[in-house]
């Protein structure tokens, strides 16, 4: 029975009907929502007349923040989103009004009618402004170990230095959108393209004051989320939901793309600052990192984000003593959001730049210095905030990848080319990633599912993750199906409904199938130790021990699961039929089982629950174990720079990526192409420029250039690494993977850094910042070689 | 002369009568048409304004040997009028009756080639054009044929298999057994002009060429659209009412290649695709340039003419065209005039043309023996990207006509 299955949408996908928010057919009552935005990026409101836009036909409803019959608030963590502005607003973007119309051509006519004087103030549009003028979001936070100041003094070398990282636009191919149908009374039904259902739940409800028990939202799949629909989904759908209930008619909101460019909150900007200590050997002895985080004009996630790029600032590498400390400034710009890596690719790229620049400063390979810093076995294992790296895969990673990747060869061979190359340069790189896998947030690591088995031995899955393209609902249906041993096309998983499963998680922090596999499989065992209870007395009234359960390449439980079923394990679930494997007399199809369940009154129907075992992590402190376990990951890039215009090109990378046992190695290898890509973007093409106003000027893909086809490593080898089982009790032993990927994007940065670097012979230091565009790699050029400058 | 249109969608012949149908203009994108139905939402938006390529679809249009030529197209950039005499493909066409998925969707499925899914319709359909164009295309073809469809989950690598393997069957299916009964619903469809005239809008399409130098005599404020990927723009972003346009899409002078002794004459309304194939040899700076302008969807429907009409600095081939000395024919009921490229365009879209004039064809001589004519983009990305600079470089060495005519070789 085979049970890796294709992507349970892609036959939707490929034929057009896969249904999204902006695909539902819904009957001619249907109004468009549309957000009428502030065009400033600070300005106090003095005034505002609505009355005109009322009288224009087709407009059934303008709003502002007097109307809004809840709170007028929408931040997930702490209350400093309105909905919509009152006396103040504090960035290009933020929602003022709201209009519903019938068609989209009265939206916008209302929009022109609607009179407003704003009194415009002054912005703060930059990290360094912001700290120049104290405007801290929240108070710093830091974690140490060790001492780091006399460490520092006591190290043969020091350096130090600066670095700047870009913000980055999710790009999810479907903009922000929402669905609000009303219901009796209170009741409304929310379809939206959010990453976390029972939080946009919560936030309805609040906003339009009533009950969370009055609130339905669905999530049938996401046009691609990426961090972006993890809170910022909530806005549309509050935004819909208040015209809706305004109006008691179903009303649509989706944002065209460069309002939703403009008006939702990007990868967070860092200004980095770091101090190294390092012996002759390149060995870090101290390092001192201050991270400054744009967060732009709201809270979000941005402490989350923070910290998880402080716990990551250690990347791969043991140091003794580390000291980093973290501020999230506030800026008037969107609120800055989660995307992919959570903060973690910040903080990775600082260390990794340290890594680089010693390298360098001691004319040694980059690699050899990663190699002697990486987190020991036995020792040298424990990381700043004192979480022991157990199960470290990065030397065994290293050298299969340095061997499969012809490390040792190629630098040679480019080294020569360099040599012999005045125009063009070739720059190769190795980096590794180790992710932390868990919300930082422990409460959060919990998921709940509902599993229904119908009489024709059909099973419906509910769960709380939402499908975004990740494959999550794919592997929940392998996972059901291994589970009930039975096959895959006999089980359908549903689409995500707070109705189902409440109070849930984001799916986010490539939590998904860890988290909610286990709820899954926990609420399967339930309905199959009732099915094991009465088969039992069927089959042997007499006895009165009690069989277990088994099921043949499904999960075995693990420690803390154990006590849930434990001696013998002789009745099956496999193939689609239910035996007892001591008894082949007694042997019943799955089908015919159902059946005889309902017949004898036995449920088949359960919630299950999980929630993550033996974390824990004292924010205050900065100790503690945040994270259940670590992915592990290697690539090694090499690119070829143009040194006349800046231009590169990824030759080609090699990535070697642990994902534990693979639940379905076609989606996992998706999740690291795709990461990997993404990553590409964040570190080379992808620039977010404001004006000195404020405005967004990468508004649309014409000026914001995400990587096409042409842009991936024209020799491109993936690999997962296999017979690598996680040793921590994980659904099927496999590993999350949605972000660790992104951060291998790192070896094309520092490759390019790399190239650049052999312009000067690498005897200097490029500067360099990213996103690497073309005008920093040849600003960098340039720099290099001041007898060749082109200027006069 | 005809106030409506005629296209096949969904194997009928169908005809839209601008003024009875709610909602609709003649400068609806075929994009939102499409979208109104209840039966092809496959198609999506991603950005109106051709840089995502989710909304691509294929138009098959009658070549000159009644077989059908596939196009892919980004519906967001493409008016309903100009889908007339065509016939419209979209990702809902692509099953067999029987419900049996086409190779490339039955390979997107098999190579994972799909996850969020939600730019999968526009990818299949530019790789169902590359299959009905290609038969085993090389990795260049397929980066071509996918440069103008943005993917922002799967990193692309399993779409490139996917084509690699469907790409692989003489270009044959269900649309080739149906192609003489489409071909003959084409014939059926009139050749006459169309005028579309509304109380806010008038959209005129001359069938010949002097059918619009005329009207361009009449109405001389008319927007001349020659492909319209600028032009769009105008509707799907400033949402801007286009009150008098004149489209060439139905003027076959103007589609017309000729090779000289001495020069190319392009005609204003060859696609940039179309130029594309019979220059590699004699013009390969331009062929360059070409290599890297937009993507395969924009350039199957924007022209030099357009390119040259708008003389926007977006318009990566005017300054190719410059270092190769081009001329621009302008034509008007008063006559004939030949201008090279450096005297006819004198600001930020700004031209020497009159209101009445229309461009008709571009002249590019041929290249001096011994004179090398190289060109360089450089871009924040390769494919689909403004140039931010581009540098040309004519270099002659000694001046020698050449006796050789220019032989038209398409690719």
């Amino acid at each position: 029975m085979n049970t890796i299955l294709p992507h349970d949408s892609a036959v939707g996908h490929v034929t057009g009907e896969a249904v999204y928010i902006d695909d539902i057919l819904v009957n001619n009552q249907l109004l468009i929502g549309k957000v009428v935005y502030s065009p400033h990026a600070h300005a106090r409101i003095k005034s505002f007349d609505l009355s005109e836009v009322r009288k224009i036909p087709g407009v059934h409803a303008v709003m502002c923040y007097k109307d809004i019959p809840g709170h007028n608030q929408m931040g997930p963590v702490v209350n400093d989103e309105p909905v919509l502005a009152e006396n103040e607003v504090t960035f290009v973007g933020q929602a003022v009004f709201l209009v519903a119309a019938e068609t989209e051509e009265q939206c916008r006519e209302a929009e022109n009618l609607i009179k407003i004087e704003y009194e415009p103030l002054d912005a703060i549009l930059d990290i360094k402004t912001a700290i120049a003028k104290s405007n801290l979001m929240g108070p710093p936070r830091k974690i140490e170990r060790g001492s780091v100041g006399v460490a520092l003094k006591s190290s043969k070398h020091v350096i130090s230095g600066e670095l700047k990282t870009g913000a980055q636009e999710h790009w999810y191919l479907e903009t922000q959108a929402s669905l609000c149908v009303p219901g009796e009374g209170n009741e409304i039904n929310v379809f939206s393209s959010t990453q976390h259902p029972s939080e946009t739940q919560a936030l309805v409800a609040e906003v339009l004051g009533i009950k969370r028990n009055e609130v339905v939202v669905e999530v049938k799949r996401i046009g691609g989320g990426f961090g972006g629909k993890e809170t910022q989904a909530n806005h549309v759908a509050c935004w819909a939901a208040l015209l809706c209930n305004a109006t008691k008619r179903p009303v649509k909101i989706r944002l065209f793309r460069d309002d939703d460019m403009i008006m939702t909150g990007k990868r967070h900007r860092f200004l980095t600052k770091y101090e190294v200590g390092f012996n002759d050997d390149g060995i870090l002895q101290a390092v001192e990192f201050e991270l400054n985080s744009d967060g732009g004009a709201a809270t979000d996630l941005s402490f989350a984000i923070l910290e998880r790029a402080m716990l990551h600032t250690d990347n791969a590498y043991y140091v003794p003593n580390f000291f980093v400390e973290g501020r999230v400034w506030k800026t008037n710009l969107p609120s800055n959001t989660a995307m992919r890596g959570f903060g973690g690719p910040q903080g990775m790229v600082a260390i990794e730049t340290v890594i680089d620049r010693i390298a360098r400063y001691l004319k040694k390979d980059p690699t050899e210095i990663r190699r002697k810093n990486f987190y020991g076995i036995e020792s040298r294992n424990t990381t700043h905030y004192e979480e022991v790296v157990e199960n470290n895969r990065l030397h065994m990673i290293y050298e299969q990848i340095v061997k499969s990747s012809e490390y040792e060869k190629r630098r040679k061979e480019i080294d020569e080319f360099n040599k012999k190359n005045e125009f063009y340069k070739k720059g190769l790189a190795l980096t590794p990633v180790k992710f932390g896998i868990s919300f930082t947030t422990t409460f959060l690591n919990q998921a709940g599912a509902l599993v229904n088995v119908y009489m024709d031995g059909t099973v419906l899955v509910n769960h709380g993750g939402t499908e975004m393209g990740q494959g999550l609902n794919t592997k929940i249906q392998q996972i059901a199906a291994v589970e009930f041993g039975i096959n895959p096309d006999r089980v359908k998983v549903n689409a995500t409904n707070t109705s189902k499963v409440p109070n849930t998680s984001a799916t986010a922090a490539s939590s998904g199938s860890d988290l909610n596999g286990m709820a899954v499989k926990n609420a399967i065992d339930t309905i199959k130790e009732r099915i094991l209870k009465e088969l039992a007395a069927i089959w042997s009234p007499q006895q009165s021990t009690n069989p277990s359960i088994s099921t043949e390449g499904g999960s075995q439980p693990d420690g803390w699961l154990a006590g849930a079923s434990g001696g013998h394990q002789s009745i099956l679930f496999k193939d689609s039929f239910i035996f007892d494997s001591d008894h082949p007399d007694r042997k019943i199809s799955f089908t015919d089982a159902m059946k005889e369940m309902n017949l004898r009154q036995v449920s088949l129907s359960a919630t299950g629950f999980y929630k993550t075992p033996t974390i824990g992590w004292d924010k205050n402190k900065g100790r503690g174990k945040p994270f259940f376990y670590y992915s592990f990951g290697m690539a090694v890039s090499e690119v070829l720079i143009d040194v006349l215009t800046g231009q590169h090109t990824l030759l080609r990378t090699d990535i070697l990526q642990d994902v534990g046992d693979s639940i379905n190695p076609g989606i996992d290898m998706g999740q690291v192409e795709g990461g990997f890509i993404q990553g590409v973007g964040w570190c080379t093409t992808e620039e977010i420029k404001w004006d000195t106003q404020g405005n967004l000027m990468t508004h649309s893909p014409d000026t914001y250039k995400i990587p096409t086809v042409q842009d991936i490593p024209k020799d491109f080898r993936v690999k997962l690494m296999e017979s690598v089982p996680n040793l921590v009790g994980t659904i099927r032993r496999s590993k999350a993977i949605g972000e660790p990927p992104f951060m291998l994007s790192l070896s094309v940065w520092l490759a390019i850094k790399d190239a650049i670097s052999a312009v000067g012979n690498h005897e200097n230091e490029p500067e360099f910042s990213l996103p690497a565009t073309n005008e920093v790699i040849l600003m960098a050029i340039e720099k290099l070689k001041p007898s060749r400058s082109l200027r006069p | 002369m005809r106030s409506t249109i005629s296209f096949v969608l969904d194997g009928k012949k169908l005809e839209l009568d601008f003024k009875n149908s709610k909602g609709i203009s003649s400068t609806s994108t075929v994009l939102n048409y499409l979208r109104s139905l209840p039966t092809h939402k496959g198609v999506k938006e991603g950005c109106a304004e051709g840089d995502c390529g989710a909304c691509t679809i294929v138009l098959g249009e009658l070549d000159g040997n009644d077989k059908i030529k596939y196009k892919a197209v980004n519906s967001c950039l493409v008016f309903l009028p100009m889908l007339h005499g065509k016939q419209l493909i979209t990702v809902e066409n692509l099953k067999t009756s029987d419900g049996k998925l086409h190779p490339v969707q039955q390979a997107m499925v098999d190579e994972y080639g799909s996850q969020c899914g939600y730019c999968t319709p526009g990818i299949i359909m530019s790789m169902f054009a590359l299959y009905k164009n290609y038969s085993k295309p090389t990795r260049e073809q397929i980066d071509d044929a996918l440069a103008g469809n943005l993917c922002r989950c799967t990193g692309y690598r399993p779409i490139v298999d996917a084509a690699l393997k469907s790409c692989a069957y003489n270009c044959r299916d269900h649309f080739t057994e149906n192609e003489p009964h489409i071909v003959g619903m084409f014939k059926s469809i009139s050749k006459e002009s169309i005028h579309i005239q509304t109380d806010q809008q008038k959209y005129l399409q001359p069938a010949s060429l002097g059918e619009a130098i005329s009207l361009k005599h009449r109405f001389p404020e008319a927007l001349i659209i020659c492909g319209a990927t600028d032009a769009a723009l105008r509707v799907t972003k400033d949402h801007e009412l286009l009150k008098e346009i004149i489209d060439l899409s139905s003027v076959t002078e103007l589609k017309e290649v000729k090779g000289t002794d001495t020069a190319l004459i392009i005609g204003a309304s060859v696609s940039m695709n179309d130029v594309r194939s019979y220059i590699e040899k004699f013009f390969p700076a331009l062929f360059e340039m070409l290599n890297v302008f937009a993507s395969s969807q924009i350039r199957n429907v924007a022209t030099l003419g357009g390119n040259l009409g708008t003389a926007s600095p977006v318009g990566d081939t005017i300054p190719v065209l410059m270092a190769y000395n081009a001329k621009v024919i302008l034509e008007s009921l008063n006559g004939r005039r030949e201008i090279t490229l450096d005297n006819y365009i004198t600001g930020y879209r700004k031209t020497v043309r009159k209101p009445d004039e229309l461009i008709t064809s571009i002249i590019i001589p041929k290249v001096l023996n011994g004179a090398i004519v190289k060109s360089y983009k450089v871009s924040k990305r390769k494919d689909l990207d403004i140039s931010k600079v581009q540098s040309l470089e004519e270099l002659q060495r000694e001046i020698c006509y050449s006796n050789s005519t220019l032989k038209l070789e398409r690719r």
